[in-house]
């Protein structure tokens, strides 16, 4: 019964999605999505006058089944940065249109020929205050468990981010980091595995360090900002934090891909990237978009933490993305 | 070959009834039949056509031990639910039946509510900060929080508390067979509590410990949403294994040959679990 509602309610949707003035944006549910739809669908819809509709959470596999079966219901799609590269490779993409999106006051780091940034996040160290001693200061602090005691929580998928923080904590440094050693790296890990609670979405991570259920941990800053919003007592230290984008895509074959070219004007302008930077506290892949900001909002974003700011190697992580994720989680199960 | 025989069937004069098996049999072909095909068609063809899914299935270190795991967890969780099944069983067998309809509706009851939301509950009950932690420390029982997420712990005290109902449903069914008066008569004979229990109820009652264990350990092979958020990494279940390398790695046809033997291993054991029960039905002719 189930089975046939889901039937019907596919068909529904593909019925729908093919109207000319209607398009169905992908992304990761929560407060992310709940930004971009103020911030992008609503401006969108109002000056197009087409609907946008919303659908979730963004899953690497549909997006494949949907084009491997020629039935692509999503016309933009929010996903990782690693991902879009190696999905462009895999010709699960269309190519973006740079005469619909102007390109001018793009970021150069998150766009290319497949994907538009979406925003630009950081990866920080935060910690519930209550429940550490002192301030961690950085990375090589979340693998000290005798000056921090406690439990650490990281990442738990095979995706940039933990590598990288295991070799700067061993004294890599940053400007050393790609091609990642993968043996020290794990043989870093291993000397705080039994320290380690993992999170496996953003809801979890911010229950983990608010709850004290681990001390400190790898959250994205927007995450921080949320708990910090809600008056939780939250350190964070942004050296060495670690910077990724979303990026924006047209599935191959999507439907609307006209309707999807303009959206993606909307939401790369410097006002739709000002908006959503406020309201997430993620940073705008428009230049122009910080003029746009009040000078509190700007003050949050890991724009301004430039400084000891990394950049993670989207293109090392594209190429070698399998190879990683077989010793991943070949280490994580051990 | 199926339709055919059906038809033959309908010829020879089957009951009106046997007819309406027809859109059944459609729905399973549909959404169980030309499914599972495909998996094992996608298990040999992707990338490529050969066994080399299957190959590196069995020669992965990581997929044996995630195989293996599986199979302890769901072991673990049978004999725990056996465990805290039976005394539950036994009381509502014995109670009287209208009180014992009303614990059986709470029972189902819990069945009801979403299962993400009572896995949920158990985080919040089980972590280090959780209310059982606290509640032991404020009695000054436990001095450092006990380790009852992330771990083996976590993940058999939420499948237990989740298949709980799946074995206490057969158990008192079979509980409710036995005459109460055998009990009698082996305390009449000299027999403690303990011996009348281990020598008459243990082995009456062990066709539906079968059944349920069975059903039990089966379901708990495939679980996924309970051992993903209560479990930790080295305790990782196959579906988790599936979902990831589908989702995230976009290699199907790995993912495919892993489903596919967790399916004929399922098969298997429920295919044991109609002969056990067959062959109670067989033996309760005496």
């Amino acid at each position: 019964m189930k089975l046939i509602l889901t039937g019907l309610l596919a068909g529904l949707l593909t019925a729908t999605a093919a109207k000319a003035d209607e398009m169905a944006f992908t992304s990761w549910g929560g407060t992310t999505q709940e930004a971009q739809t103020k911030s992008w669908a609503a401006p969108f819809e109002a000056s197009s006058g087409i609907k946008v509709l919303q659908d979730g959470p963004t899953d690497y596999g549909k997006l494949k089944a949907m084009v491997d079966a020629g039935n692509v219901t999503w016309d933009v799609v929010d996903v990782e940065m690693d991902f879009a590269i190696k999905a462009a490779k895999d010709g699960l993409l269309e190519p973006i249109d740079y005469a619909v999106v102007p390109k001018a006051d793009l970021d150069p780091r998150f766009s290319n020929d497949h994907a538009v940034g979406s925003f630009y996040y950081s990866f920080v160290l935060a910690w519930n205050k209550g429940a550490v001693p002192g301030e961690p200061a950085g990375w090589a602090d979340m693998f000290d468990t005798k000056k921090f005691p406690g439990k650490r929580t990281f990442y738990k998928w095979s995706a940039p981010g933990v590598i990288e923080i295991a070799l700067l904590a061993d004294g890599v440094p940053a400007d050393k980091l790609y091609p990642l050693d993968l043996d020290r790296a794990f043989k870093k890990l291993d000397t705080i595995k039994s320290d380690i609670v993992w999170w496996g979405g953003g809801a979890e991570s911010q229950q983990l360090i608010a709850s004290g259920e681990a001390a400190f941990g790898q959250l994205w800053n927007g995450r921080v900002f949320a708990l910090q919003q809600d008056g939780t007592d939250v350190g964070v230290a942004w050296n060495q934090n670690l910077t990724a984008a979303d990026v924006l895509v047209v599935p191959k074959g999507a439907k609307n891909k006209d309707s999807a070219m303009k959206f993606l004007a909307t939401a790369t302008s410097p006002a739709g990237q000002a908006k959503f930077a406020e309201a997430s506290g993620y940073a705008p892949i428009n230049t122009k978009a910080k003029a746009e900001m009040p000078a509190d909002a700007v003050k949050a974003l890991p724009d301004a933490h430039v400084e000891g700011q990394i950049n993670l190697d989207m293109n090392y992580w594209a190429a070698h993305r399998d190879e990683i994720a077989t010793r991943w989680y070949a280490w994580q199960t051990k | 070959m199926q339709g055919n025989s059906l038809r033959r069937g309908s010829v020879a004069g089957l009951p009106a009834g046997s007819g309406s098996a027809l859109p059944a049999l459609l729905l399973v072909g549909l959404f169980f039949i030309v499914p599972v095909v495909a998996l094992l068609l996608r298990s040999v063809i992707d990338p490529e056509p050969g066994l080399q899914n299957y190959a590196a299935l069995f020669g992965s270190g990581t997929y044996v031990r995630v195989f293996l795991n599986t199979f302890l967890v769901a072991a673990v969780v049978t004999a725990v639910t056996i465990v805290v099944a039976f005394p539950v069983a036994w009381m509502l067998a014995i109670m009287p039946p209208a009180l014992g309809s009303i614990v059986f509706g709470i029972i189902i009851l819990s069945m009801w509510t979403n299962l993400l939301t009572r896995t949920y509950a158990w985080m919040v009950l089980l972590q280090r900060t959780g209310v059982i932690n606290r509640a032991l420390m404020g009695l000054g029982i436990i001095h450092e929080p006990l380790p009852l997420i992330n771990n083996l712990a976590g993940v058999t005290i939420g499948m237990v508390y989740i298949m709980l109902p799946f074995m206490i449903l057969p158990l008192v069914g079979t509980l409710r067979a036995i005459d109460p008066m055998t009990l009698r008569a082996a305390a009449l004979c000299g027999a403690s509590p303990f011996e009348a229990f281990r020598r008459i109820l243990l082995p009456l009652s062990l066709p539906g410990i079968a059944a349920g264990g069975l059903m039990v350990f089966v379901m708990s092979l495939g679980y996924f949403v309970t051992p993903a958020l209560l479990g930790g990494t080295s305790n990782m279940m196959l579906a988790e294994m599936i979902a990831q390398t589908v989702q995230s790695l976009l290699n199907w046809g790995l993912g495919s040959a892993a489903a596919f033997v967790l399916l004929v291993v399922t098969m298997a054991l429920y295919a044991i679990q109609l002969r056990l029960v067959g062959a109670r039905r067989a033996g309760g002719g005496i």
